[in-house]
C-alpha cells in the first residue's frame, strides 16, 4: 500500500508538471556565447539598423529615435508621429539596400492619420539630416484605424530585387481581417521602395483587393528575413496560445490563420479543429508552447561559427534568445541563449558580422562566440 | 486492488489537468451568469472593463486571472489588489517593470504602458477586483486614477 501511494504521489506531481506551461523541447546551447551591453539606459528599443558610418539608428516603442554613435546618445527630431497604445508605438527600422547614395530610412508604426478613432499600421520613408528626419513620405497606411491594442506587427525587410516586404498583424480582428485580401490586417505586403504596388503582386486588378498584399492568413509577424541563399522571404509569427510558427512567405498563399492553427484561445478552447488544409501553406516550425517571437535573423557572420547559417529568434515570453539549427527548412535542433536576459525585442546582425540584441530595459547587447564545444 | 489503483491514477491524471478544461468553460460560459449573480458586475464600468481585459491583459494574465506562474504574475486572488491599490493602479494607468513579489512568489518581468485613457484604467480596475475570486467593492473612479501621478 505504502508504495502505491508513493505511485500515486509520483504521477500525481508528474502529470501537475505536464500540465504546467514548460517548454521540454528546447536544449541548452552546445556553445558559448556571451554578451556585453553596448547602449544601456533604453526602455523598449523594439527596432535598430547600422548606419555606415557605424553608428546605430534605434527605434524606441514610446517613439523616440535614437543614434548611437562613439558611446553616445543622440535623439533624433521629425520622426513620425506615433499612436502609442498597447502594442502600437514606433516598430521597426531599415534602410535602403542602396542607403549609400540615396539615404533613405525606412520606418513601421503605429499612427492614428486618416478617419476614425484609434490606429493601424503605417509604413514612411524618411532621410536623416544632421540630427533631424526630413523628406518623409507615408508610403503605406493600414485602414481602418481601431483602438483595439493587439497585433499591429510590424517588420520591413528589402529582398534581392528591391522590393519592400512588411507585416501587419491582424489588429485584435481576427474573425474579418486575415482571410479578407479587401481587408488589410493579417498579411505580408510588397510595394517598389517609393510605395508604388508592383504590378505582377498576386492580387492587382482584383476587386477591391488591397494590391499591396503579398501573401495573407497571419496572425502577427514580428520578424522578417530575406534568406541570403534562396532568395526567399521568411516570417515568424505569434500564435494564440501556443502555435507560434515560421513561414515561407510565396506570392498570393493563404497561411491559415485562424482557420488553421496549432494555437488555442489563452486559457484553453479550440479556435480550429485544423492544423493544415490542403489549399493553405504549413508553416516549417511551429512552437508550443509559444515563446512570443519577435526579430529574426539569419547568421551569415563568421564571428559565430556555431551560429552561422542558422536561425535567431528573440523569445519575449520565456525572456532568451533562441538559436534554431536549420538545414534547409528543417528545423534539427533549439537551443537557448541568453538565458533569462530578460524580454528579447530585436536582433540583427551589422554589416561587420557583429550581432547586436536588443533586450527590453536592458539595452542593446552585442554577442560574443568564446570557443565552440561539442559537434554542431 | 490493482484496478482501483488504476483508477486512481488515471484520476489524479485527469486531476491535475482540470484547470485547462475549467479555462475552456469559464471563457466561454461563465462570465455571462457571474455578471447577473454580482451587483458590482453589473456596473457599466465592470463590463467597460472587461472588453479591455480581453483586449490588453488577456495575453499573459489570461481569462482565469490566473497569469503563468514564474512569468506573469496572478490577478485573481492577488496581495496587490487588497494591499497594494494605489501601486495597482499604477502598474495599469504607466506599466511595470522589474521585481517583484505577489503572493510571495517572486516575478521579473516587463508591462509595458498600454496608453489607457483614465477611463479605461479605472474600468479594467473594476473588472479585475471584481472578477473569479476578487470581491473588492470600492469601486475605482476616474479621479482617484487621475490622482495616480508617475
Amino acid at each position: 500500500m505504502k508504495s502505491n501511494l508513493l505511485l500515486l504521489l509520483t504521477v500525481g506531481i508528474f502529470s501537475l508538471t505536464a500540465c504546467a506551461q514548460k517548454d521540454t523541447t528546447i536544449q541548452p546551447a552546445q556553445t558559448t556565447i556571451e554578451h556585453e551591453v553596448v547602449v544601456d539606459g533604453l526602455d523598449i528599443a523594439w527596432g535598430m539598423t547600422f548606419l555606415p558610418d557605424g553608428s546605430i539608428l534605434i527605434t524606441e516603442k514610446s517613439g523616440e529615435i535614437i543614434r548611437f554613435q562613439n558611446g553616445n546618445k543622440q535623439t533624433l527630431t521629425g520622426g513620425p508621429e506615433v499612436y502609442h497604445r498597447g502594442q502600437g508605438g514606433l516598430l521597426d527600422i531599415i534602410l535602403h539596400p542602396n542607403y549609400v547614395e540615396n539615404g533613405w530610412i525606412y520606418m513601421a508604426y503605429a499612427s492614428s492619420e486618416g478617419e476614425g478613432d484609434g490606429g493601424n499600421t503605417a509604413i514612411m520613408r524618411t532621410k536623416l539630416n544632421g540630427n533631424q528626419f526630413t523628406n518623409s513620405e507615408v508610403l503605406y497606411k493600414a485602414t481602418p484605424n481601431t483602438t483595439r491594442g493587439q497585433h499591429f506587427g510590424s517588420r520591413m525587410v528589402f529582398d534581392k530585387d528591391g522590393y519592400l516586404y512588411f507585416t501587419i498583424g491582424d489588429r485584435g480582428n481576427h474573425n474579418e481581417n486575415p482571410q479578407d485580401i479587401t481587408r488589410d490586417g493579417g498579411k505580408t505586403y510588397r510595394i517598389h521602395d517609393d510605395g508604388r504596388i508592383p504590378q505582377d503582386n498576386p492580387f492587382v486588378g482584383q476587386a477591391g483587393a488591397k494590391e499591396a498584399v503579398y501573401s495573407y492568413g497571419h496572425r502577427n509577424a514580428q520578424g522578417i528575413i530575406l534568406h541570403p541563399e534562396t532568395g526567399e522571404v521568411w516570417v515568424h509569427e505569434h500564435g494564440p496560445q501556443g502555435g507560434d510558427e515560421i513561414n515561407v512567405i510565396k506570392k498570393g498563399e493563404n497561411y491559415g490563420w485562424p482557420a488553421v492553427t496549432f494555437g488555442e484561445n489563452y486559457g484553453g478552447g479550440a479556435i480550429s479543429d485544423l492544423t493544415t488544409h490542403p489549399d493553405m501553406e504549413d508553416p516549417i516550425h511551429v512552437w508550443t508552447p509559444s515563446i512570443a517571437p519577435s526579430g529574426f535573423t539569419y547568421v551569415t557572420s563568421d564571428k559565430y561559427p556555431s551560429l552561422k547559417g542558422n536561425l535567431l529568434v528573440g523569445a519575449l515570453k520565456f525572456q532568451y534568445l533562441e538559436h534554431v539549427v536549420i538545414d534547409g527548412t528543417d528545423v534539427q535542433r533549439r537551443e537557448k541563449l541568453l538565458e533569462d536576459i530578460g524580454r528579447v525585442r530585436d536582433v540583427k546582425q551589422a554589416p561587420d558580422g557583429t550581432i547586436y540584441v536588443s533586450v527590453e530595459k536592458l539595452g542593446i547587447v552585442k554577442l560574443i562566440e568564446k570557443e565552440v564545444s561539442g559537434t554542431e | 486492488m490493482k484496478i482501483t489503483t488504476i483508477k486512481l491514477l488515471i484520476f489524479i491524471g485527469l486531476l491535475s489537468c482540470k484547470t485547462n478544461s475549467e479555462n475552456k468553460e469559464e471563457a466561454e460560459y461563465i462570465p455571462q451568469e457571474k455578471i447577473a449573480l454580482q451587483q458590482d458586475q453589473s456596473s457599466e464600468s465592470y463590463k467597460r472593463g472587461k472588453l479591455v481585459y480581453d483586449d490588453f491583459c488577456v495575453t499573459c494574465h489570461l481569462p482565469n486571472g490566473k497569469g503563468i506562474p514564474g512569468n506573469f504574475p496572478p490577478l485573481d486572488g492577488t496581495d496587490w489588489l487588497t494591499d497594494k491599490r494605489t501601486e495597482s493602479i499604477h502598474a495599469v494607468k504607466y506599466g511595470l517593470s522589474g521585481p517583484i513579489t505577489v503572493n510571495g512568489v517572486k516575478y521579473n518581468n516587463v508591462m509595458v504602458s498600454m496608453g489607457l485613457t483614465d477611463q479605461e484604467v479605472a474600468d479594467v480596475m473594476n473588472y479585475i477586483n471584481n472578477s473569479w475570486s476578487n470581491a473588492i467593492k470600492k469601486p475605482v473612479t476616474i479621479e482617484e486614477v487621475k490622482a495616480v501621478k508617475k
